[in-house]
């Protein structure tokens, strides 16, 4: 009796300290500052801020609101650590599956990015997840353990002719390289149709901004200084689209002096050593931006080289 | 040797220029047909308020305009245009040293002028009512069509038209063409009739009704100069054929030695105008967001009348998007060719004669400012204070008699007040 109830307390309160973090994570903070209305939730692993131009209050909860939760469900639908959702079911079937509309959107999108990048953007690259394991310090794959996965990566092995999907066996596919881009871009979309005012949707520092404010001006970010986190090296005055940004200022593993990134080559299965510190890419879109950004990590030494050759704008670090 | 087992398989696909890829590829990720947005409308509402001084014209306008964006870059818009005109205005007869007693248009009753006053006609009341929608649709990427149609109407007067425009953008839309066509056919009711050109008032040789065709052609190009600036230039031509005097103006024959008004004819204008103007805008914003906008306007037609119009307006932008927009207009005409103070008596009288003041030799000014507040793009608020003041010859030469003394060509002032309201429904 004496142990089984300890047990119990236990399950209770894991139970609570759940539903707590789910009440955290669900939880949506709503602050004004003058006119601007600033909504933060944390989604997709990282701290999320809607700032809008509103001048009543209701409408401006309500539009915050709607933004938390189409975050929310785009994380829901397309996270790969749930077993509850389609990605999961996409990724353990080994079938024939039929996607929605959205779904499809993306994958075509992903069979585009595959093809104009020659392979470099693969989502099927996941699966290395489970060869690197960044929350780990110091400990590197071998090479071994890189090839056994590397017959499972490869769009090409994929067979995708819209609406059916099939994803063979031992195979997965991740839409993390483009999920939190694709959210900030969604959920522009979805809060332009509701509303003409001027608003930025900001998760984790990849960004997209409606418009610049009713008086003109601009909205202000900043990009993190790799070599001081917290503190901003470049303040940007955004007043229409997105930046994103790829880095490897806290995901990457050292090791014998070497330091290894997350960003890896779908085809090598590991990180370019010379990749920069960050990059960050202004586009019309966060999702082109993200795209840009991540391709131009994978050119290592070449990034500034790649990205000089697309004619954009960014800030590389190194 | 894992270092050299990393960079086999390093392919390098830099020299290759995705980002115009990435975007159509984007483009198509992010384009969501399935939700179906909410279309507002975007509603223009204003009331005006023109009074002109020593009890002459009052009008008073409430419009109403609306414009959708039915998706896909396909707009329609309405304009409603309710106008109510009340007080007098000048027949063109000359004053006199003596009373002087006028038959209405209606043909019933007469009204009378004191001495050397301005006869003005006070019968002169009307209601219009103005109504035209516009259905603008993209051909191609660049390339607009717009068509649309107009109608309007009060007692003696209807009207109504259709309109087409083509809108050719090139240079990145940096520049845009458009050409217009609008035709219109004018019914004419007058109250009474239509008299027959210069025969006597007191006659009352009056038809029934009558009517008209105006074409107008259209050729503009405006051309976005860089980031901040633009620039504009229309050239129009317009064809009016039918009836084009107005029923109710009179032209006066006075008596060759003391200028006594002996008779009022009916006026009479060509049954023709050809008219032909170059129009020409540069807009400019500043850095602090204020605008300056300059324009001209040289209009000529076969009737003799030129005239000349620059407008120039300056915002000056403040926080929380107030503003106040000064606005000058200067404003000049020659008289038409058929325009006379006066006919004298046992002259052989012309074909076409006038003594309208709106087609006489004119200067005018109005100046005055808007000032507001723009709580976003689509949601504004205005009032605007204006004055109008228009000369011309008092004294011309060729005045004689007791016409010396008279003021052949009084001055027409005005004050304007708008009421303007933006917002989204």
């Amino acid at each position: 009796m004496a142990t089984l109830a300890p047990t119990t307390d236990n399950a209770e309160t894991v139970c609570f300290s759940k539903r707590m973090s789910q009440h955290s994570l669900n939880q949506l903070n709503v602050t004004r500052r003058g006119k601007l209305w600033i909504g933060q939730f944390r989604c997709m692993a990282s701290p999320c801020e809607i700032l809008l131009e509103c001048g009543e209050e209701t409408l401006a909860q309500e539009l915050i609101s709607l933004a938390q939760q189409e975050a929310l469900r785009i994380e829901q639908k397309f996270s790969r650590y749930r077993d509850d959702n389609l990605v999961h079911r996409i990724n353990s079937c080994g079938d024939c599956i039929t996607v929605d509309a959205e779904t499809a959107r993306l994958l075509d999108f992903a069979q585009d990015c595959y093809s104009f990048s020659e392979g470099w953007f693969d989502i099927t690259s996941g699966i290395l997840r489970r060869a690197w394991n960044f929350n780990q310090h110091g400990t590197i794959p071998t090479q071994q353990e890189i090839e056994q996965l590397l017959p499972h990566i490869g769009w090409d092995k994929i067979t995708w002719e819209n609406p059916a999907l099939t994803v063979p066996y031992g195979m997965e596919i991740d839409f993390g390289g483009i999920g939190k881009e694709y959210a900030v871009d969604a959920v522009l979309g979805l809060l332009s149709g509701k509303t003409r005012n001027s608003f930025m949707v900001n998760f984790g520092g990849d960004c997209n901004a409606s418009g610049p404010m009713a008086d003109g001006s601009s909205w202000m970010t900043g990009i993190e200084n790799p070599h001081r986190p917290g503190d901003a090296t470049a303040v940007i005055q955004l007043k229409n689209g997105a930046l994103a940004t790829s880095g490897d200022v806290f995901k990457f593993i050292r090791h014998d002096g070497i330091r290894y990134g997350h960003i890896l080559n779908p085809r090598t299965g590991w990180p370019d050593t010379e990749a920069p510190l960050s990059i960050t890419v202004a586009a019309a879109t966060c999702t082109e931006a993200g795209i840009l950004s991540t391709l131009a990590m994978l050119q290592g030494q070449d990034a500034e080289q790649f990205l000089d050759q697309q004619n954009i704008k960014y800030w590389c670090y190194r | 040797m894992q270092l050299g087992k990393k960079k086999l398989g390093k392919k390098k696909f830099g020299k290759k220029k995705i980002a115009g890829l990435l975007s159509a590829a984007t483009c198509s990720l992010l384009a969501n047909p399935v939700q179906a947005e909410e279309h507002d409308w975007d509603i223009d509402s204003a009331v005006l308020y023109y009074s002109e001084d020593d009890d002459r014209v009052d009008a008073f306008e409430p419009v109403i305009s609306g414009k959708k964006d039915l998706g896909d870059e396909e707009i329609l818009s309405f304009k409603l245009v309710l106008d109510s005109l009340t007080g007098a205005s000048a027949t063109g007869a000359v004053p006199s040293t003596q009373v002087q007693t006028f038959t209405r248009p209606s043909g019933n009753g007469t009204y009378t002028v004191d001495p050397n006053d301005t006869p003005l006609d006070d019968t002169f009341k009307d209601t219009r009512v103005a109504f035209g929608m516009n259905w603008e649709k993209p051909i191609d990427r660049n390339n607009r069509r717009t068509l649309g149609f107009n109608v309007s109407g009060e007692y003696d007067f209807t009207s109504a038209a259709v309109n087409a425009l083509w809108a050719h953008d090139t240079n990145q839309k940096n520049t845009t063409y458009t050409a217009g066509i609008n035709l219109e056919y004018d019914y004419i009711d007058p109250v009474g009739g239509a008299p027959e050109g210069l025969t006597s008032m007191d006659a009352q040789d009056k038809n029934d009704t009558d009517d008209r065709i105006i074409v107008d052609l259209l050729f503009g190009v405006t051309q976005v100069i860089d980031k901040t600036s633009l620039f504009q230039v229309n050239l129009s031509l317009s064809e009016a054929d039918g009836y084009l005097t107005d029923p109710y103006k009179l032209v006066s024959v006075v008596d060759n030695i003391t200028g006594e008004p002996v008779d009022q004819l009916f006026e009479n204008r060509p049954d023709s105008r050809s008219r032909q103007s170059l129009f020409g805008k540069y807009k400019k914003m500043f850095a602090n967001k204020d605008i300056f906008t300059a324009s001209y306007r040289y209009m000529t037609d076969d009737w003799g009348v030129d005239s000349s119009t620059f407008d120039f307006t300056y915002r000056f932008k403040f926080n929380k998007g107030y503003f106040i927009q000064p606005h000058l207009r200067w404003y000049t005409q020659t008289e038409a060719d058929f325009y006379n103070y006066f006919l004298r008596e046992g002259e052989r009288v012309p074909s076409e004669a006038s003594a309208d003041y709106r087609l006489g030799e004119m200067d005018a000014t109005t100046y005055g400012f808007k000032f507001g507040r723009e709580f976003d793009e689509r949601h504004v608020w205005s009032v605007r204070l204006e004055r109008y003041e228009q000369t011309g010859e008092s004294s011309p030469s060729e005045a004689f008699g007791q016409l010396d003394q008279q003021d052949l060509y009084p001055d027409v002032t005005a004050t304007i007040v708008q009421f303007n309201y933006s917002f989204q429904w």
